[in-house]
């Protein structure tokens, strides 16, 4: 079963955060390649595991480095709104020790400059998430 | 923030009960006022369009009655 495990100094006050990559999906990526059309390069970023989440956000500007289109729409509920109007994107998301999941993530925009990337419960659905406080690490096996 | 998709999201609600009736909880593909397919799941949907229209919009929904909006507890989300 793929997984990894990190260890964060201060869980607490910084939460489950992991770098990550994203690309596009992988259909499309044998589309454009079929096209002789230039393969984006994975954008890098820094994701929170947020159980809150419902589905994985990308910040919308990095959505545009990959070139994507949306795929759908969805309306979303937050802190400050509700039924507020998202676009999805089929990506890639490619985590540590090489576990790769390809997921419909939506597009929207994200406070502060820390973090990038929500990991949300559509990822989750098919892991186990272990937040150990006491020794500040968490672990998710796939 | 509606004219991404716009014509998909209008094409879909004018055939919505339609839609209900013979295809309820599967994923419609649809590119301007076309229902291009009806799939059972949302990647065979997606691979489809991608297959017939390349990296373009188009739109991808499953067919409910009520749509329920995704909840986001975070603060981080800024909408």
């Amino acid at each position: 079963m793929p997984s990894f495990t990190l260890q964060i100094s201060n869980l607490k006050t910084v939460g489950p955060v992991v770098e990550i990559k994203i690309a596009v999906g992988n259909f499309l990526e044998e589309i454009l390649s079929r096209s002789r059309v230039k393969i984006p390069d994975p954008v890098n970023g820094l994701a929170m595991i947020d159980t809150g989440a419902t589905v994985t956000v990308v910040r919308e500007d990095l959505i545009k480095k990959l070139g994507l289109n949306p795929v759908g729409m969805v309306k979303i509920n937050t802190s400050y709104s509700t039924n507020v109007p998202c676009y999805e994107y089929l990506i890639r998301v490619l985590f540590p020790n090489n576990v790769i999941i390809e997921t419909r993530a939506i597009g929207a925009p994200l406070l502060g400059q820390h973090i990038q990337f929500l990991i949300g419960r559509d990822i989750l659905q098919n892991s186990v998430f272990i937040y150990n406080g006491q020794m500040n690490s968490f672990t998710i096996n796939f | 923030m509606d004219e991404i998709l716009g014509k998909e999201l209008e094409t879909y609600e004018a055939r919505k009960s339609e839609l209900l009736g013979k295809a309820k909880g599967k994923f419609a593909l649809i590119k301007d006022d076309q229902v291009v397919g009806i799939f059972d799941t949302d990647l065979d949907a997606i691979h489809q369009g991608y297959d017939r229209f390349g990296n373009v919009p188009f739109l991808v929904k499953q067919i409910v009655e009520l749509e329920v909006p995704m909840e986001f507890t975070s603060n981080l989300l800024g909408k």
